[in-house]
């Protein structure tokens, strides 16, 4: 009987993962679990031209950190020749209108900016063209705050709404009862289908994201980053991308079981997420993205704009241990899935009330 | 284990809205219609005895599985259901053959059993296009094809004959009577009562979602007694027979056919007019043929539901 | 017999006028959304923002009230563009999230149901019925967004006179204009979605996903490039960019894309919009 079961399980997600991958109405998760990895490629290729651009025009770095807060603008371009940009341009600040200038200059590594007020020299940056250590916090800010809490949440949110909910939806959900299938090696069938996609989809986009933000980086870095930290990085990245699946899957396919309109549970899902770090530590822990937040390499960057009042109250909780973070993951998984087939049991084929 | 089709007792709301109530039925093997006007419980029912829908009260039995039981019941069910889409992006080859793979037929098999069955409803060349652009007779068909795949022995046909051409309609027919004269159930629902009158071996009626009446069409008839039988006699001379025929207490009603050759008899009880009719030919009379008009679906369908004429 | 032997007559008399026509679909459809609770709920929600900032400007006109404060405690009750700001930021949430939850109950189900030929094979284009789902979300977000708006602003003329006024005639238009601007998105956004995914539930999450999910992905644009022009990619950020514009306290570094590449992309956000209502509002669909 196992091996029947286990039998329809393959069959149904067989059937069932050519239409999530295949599908159409699919190709926005592709563009939600791409677009990071073609940001990342772009970014390359922006680095890369910059350099080639920028590399004709260096200063040296001893004379441009020479230049102090201050100075006239005509002093400075006098003293380090033609920036690489030099515009100009007006604001109005408290009611008065201040005359504004920036210029740019590189260094062969650096890019620094100078900006003038009424052509006074008030502040100046540098950042490097290309770091790895700035790349490795961007992607960990791009991978907490984007891919875990909207690219991967949403993207759950599409394949495995569509799995049982979809049907009622499209009239074909008659079409799996009238098998002769338990309806609980049913649910795992979709889900397993489900979790395939996702995992395959979100799994891979974080992989080639993660490449495209080494690939334009100096060969030297990325080596020893890989004979360091890297392969750990990357495999955690990944995993924590798969697991979310995982879970989010889960909760979003019981929503769309027990609930005709999923949508507010999942509003209020990311309500609660986007507020996370700022409640009590006990409350954190009752979230997904806690544990998969636990599982990231790195901790995210705080936003830079970010109001200072916010900055203050927040006040993320000491990540979880691997390992509780994903025996948590899959009890709550099972948890759920445990409620979903309770409700697929009882539901009945009535689509006239959708 | 039993080889009915049992509603004991059976009630279903949805919400406060009844559909069916309170109906007991055995239904054996052969050819059953259920007949009603819409909105009556066919569905209902139909969609009780394959699970899709769970009764509030009572229980089902078919063929000794419940209902409850998808994985056994619909080893032996199919059911062509009047929902009219298919899992998107099917095929016809394909609705039919996942469907057989679900049923653990090794992928040979079911492609074997697939085309088989397209074959029997002739939709061999459309089988690659996908179900989304049939016309509405094809999908019927393709949809009769996946019930009927896995060779069940409950075959559940809600209203299989719409949309289909006559030709076609007469091989779905034969198909039916191919099904039932194998001990299997056949249970469909139809409005065109022509054709539950002439395939049928049992009808079930039901209105309101109460059964009616149940049981083979002369036997519902006989027990109909609050309705006079029709009879239709033809004869040449029909004044004279019809004058003797007015003697008698059970006749109610007799109409001269504009031919003068025939006539149309009410009578409320069919033995006494049978014995009546035997005394009359051994009177003399000449009587060529004699057919009962309404021991018909059509005629039971006015008595119960139509309210009678 | 042939009905016209029996004297059938043509109607000849007056017919209903285009704009009557037309109106017939939002009145239905008003009627349909107010039986909502959900949407009732959402509409006097809406309404505490501009009653606390209606008492706000009660009392910064009153600053008599406040004679036991410090002056830095009454500096802050000033009434200006950053005040209409916050306004509009606060009632444009309500917006957006009552479009989520109205507009895609406007198109899905006609779709789904297949009761465009119905509305097609009648004297209406398929603009027109774009048009008139457009009033439906018109209306609902107009009663939540500039109609209070622009109550809030004479009350403040009202109390501050003629003087205030002057400085601050600007700060009116700016409220009818940016809220227009956002009604007009957040319609296009919702119709669209309706039109795009014909489910009511998923079409819903599209909107909320489309203003939200854009501006994660601007700023992850902007956090990777370490530059602001992903910023074009945030419907919130431009409309915001827009507003301050038109209130004038727009104070963008100078990384920052400009007034009129902020208007393009959003007029470009417009024009997807209608892009894919054009391509999905058709009444026959063809399956290959």
């Amino acid at each position: 009987m196992t091996k029947l079961w286990a039998n329809q399980v393959l069959t149904i997600a067989r059937l069932e993962v050519r239409k999530a991958f295949l599908s159409k109405r699919g190709l926005w998760v592709y563009l939600l679990a791409l677009f990071p990895a073609v940001l990342f490629f772009g970014h390359g290729i922006d680095t890369q031209w910059k350099r080639k651009q920028w590399s004709q025009q260096v200063t040296s770095r001893s004379l441009v950190e020479s230049v102090q807060i201050g100075e006239r603008a005509a002093d400075v371009r006098l003293k380090l020749g033609k920036p690489l940009r030099d515009f100009e341009y007006r604001r109005r600040r408290d009611g008065n209108d201040e005359s504004r200038r920036m210029m740019e200059y590189f260094d062969g590594q650096r890019r620094y900016q100078f900006h003038f007020v009424d052509d006074l020299l008030k502040d100046k940056s540098d950042q490097a063209l290309a770091s790895l250590e700035e790349d490795t916090q961007v992607f960990s800010g791009m991978f907490q705050y984007f891919y875990l809490r909207l690219a991967i949440f949403f993207g759950c949110l599409g394949i495995f709404m569509n799995l049982f909910r979809g049907e009622m939806l499209d009239k074909t959900l008659h079409f799996w009862f009238l098998a002769p299938v338990r309806r609980e090696v049913l649910l795992v069938g979709k889900y397993l289908a489900g979790l395939v996609a996702s995992a395959i989809i979100f799994g891979g986009g974080t992989m080639l994201a993660f490449f495209a933000m080494l690939w334009a980086l100096d060969p030297a870095d990325v080596q020893a980053y890989w004979q360091g930290p890297g392969m750990g990085h990357l495999f955690w990245y990944t995993a924590s991308a798969m697991l979310g699946c995982v879970g989010y899957g889960s909760v979003f396919l019981a929503a769309g079981l027990l609930l005709r309109n999923p949508i507010v549970p999942a509003s209020m899902i990311l309500l609660w997420e986007s507020i996370n770090g700022f409640l009590p530590a006990i409350l954190q822990k009752l979230s997904i993205l806690y544990y998969l937040q636990s599982l990231c390499p790195l901790p995210p960057p705080v936003d830079k704009n970010m109001p200072a009042v916010l900055r203050l109250i927040l006040a993320p909780a000491e990540p979880a241990p691997a390992v509780w973070a994903v025996l948590g993951l899959l009890g709550v998984t099972a948890l759920v899935l445990w409620v979903a087939s309770q409700a697929v049991r009882r539901l009945e084929i009535n689509y006239s009330t959708e | 284990m039993s080889n009915e089709i049992i509603f004991t007792e059976v009630s279903k709301f949805y919400g406060e809205v009844l559909g069916v109530n309170r109906v007991s039925l055995r239904v054996p093997p052969g050819i059953t219609s259920l007949v009603g006007p819409n909105g009556s419980g066919k569905t209902t029912l139909m969609n009780l005895m394959c699970g899709l829908i769970h009764a509030d009260q009572g229980t089902i039995s078919v063929r000794g599985i419940s209902p409850r039981n998808p994985e056994q019941l619909m080893r032996q069910t199919g059911y062509c259901t009047q929902f009219d889409a298919a899992p998107r992006g099917y095929t016809g080859y394909q609705f039919v053959s996942a469907a057989l793979l679900l049923h653990g037929y090794s992928p040979a098999e079911a492609d074997e059993r697939t085309w088989r069955a397209i074959d029997r409803v002739n939709l061999r060349e459309a089988a690659p296009r996908k179900v989304a652009g049939y016309s509405k007779g094809m999908r019927q068909r393709i949809r009769l094809a996946q019930s009927i795949a896995h060779e069940p022995d409950v075959l559940i046909l809600d209203e299989p004959l719409n949309g289909l051409d006559p030709l076609v309609r007469a091989e779905t027919i034969a198909l039916f009577r191919e099904f039932a004269a194998r001990g299997k159930h056949v249970i469909l629902s139809s409005h065109v009562l022509q054709e539950v009158d002439v395939i049928s071996d049992q009808v079930i009626l039901i209105a309101n979602g109460s059964i009616i009446a149940e049981g083979q069409i002369h036997n519902v008839r006989e027990e109909m007694t609050e309705h006079p039988s029709q009879f239709l006699i033809r004869c040449p001379d029909a004044a004279k027979v019809a004058a003797l025929l007015f003697a008698e207490d059970h006749i109610t009603e007799v109409r001269l056919h504009a031919d003068r050759q025939g006539l149309l008899v009410l009578t409320r009880s069919r033995e006494r007019f049978s014995e009546l009719l035997n005394q009359i030919v051994l009177g003399g009379q000449n009587i060529e043929s004699i057919v009962q008009a309404d021991a018909n679906v059509d005629s039971l369908y006015e008595y119960l539901i139509g309210g009678g004429r | 017999m042939a009905v016209y032997k029996r004297g059938y007559q043509r109607y000849e008399g007056p017919r209903t006028g285009t704009w009557d026509r037309l109106m017939v679909l939002p009145r239905f459809s008003w009627g349909q959304l107010m039986s909502q609770r959900l949407v009732i709920a959402v509409l006097i929600g809406a309404a505490f923002w501009p009653l606390l900032c209606g008492i706000f400007i009660y009392i910064a006109n009153h600053i008599e009230l406040l004679a036991g404060f410090g002056q830095g405690f009454q500096k802050f009750l000033a009434v200006d563009g950053s005040f209409f700001k916050t306004f509009m930021i606060v009632q444009s949430t309500f917006a957006i999230g009552l479009a989520a939850m109205t507009g895609p109950g406007l198109i899905a189900p006609d779709l789904t149901n297949n009761a465009l030929p119905l509305y097609f094979s009648r004297p209406m284009s398929r603009w027109e019925y774009v048009l008139a789902r457009m009033i439906v979300l018109a209306g609902m977000l107009s009663a939540i967004t500039w109609i209070p708006g622009l109550l809030i602003f004479g009350m403040q003329v009202g109390m501050a006179g003629s003087d205030w006024f002057s400085k601050y005639w600007n700060l009116g238009l700016a409220v009818f204009l940016g809220f227009a601007m956002l009604v007009i998105l957040a319609s296009l956004v919702a119709l669209a979605s309706s039109a795009w995914v014909k489910w009511r539930v998923v079409a819903g999450a599209l909107v909320l996903g489309f203003f939200f999910v854009l501006a994660g992905a601007a700023q992850m644009m902007n956090s990777i490039f370490r530059d602001s022009a992903g910023s074009l990619l945030n419907p919130l950020y431009l409309l915001g960019r827009l507003w301050a514009a038109m209130m004038g306290i727009d104070s963008p570094d100078e990384s920052e894309p400009g007034l009129w590449a902020c208007a393009s992309a959003l007029i470009g956000f417009c024009a997807l919009m209608i892009v894919v209502l054009e391509r999905k509002l058709r009444p026959v669909e063809v399956v290959k």
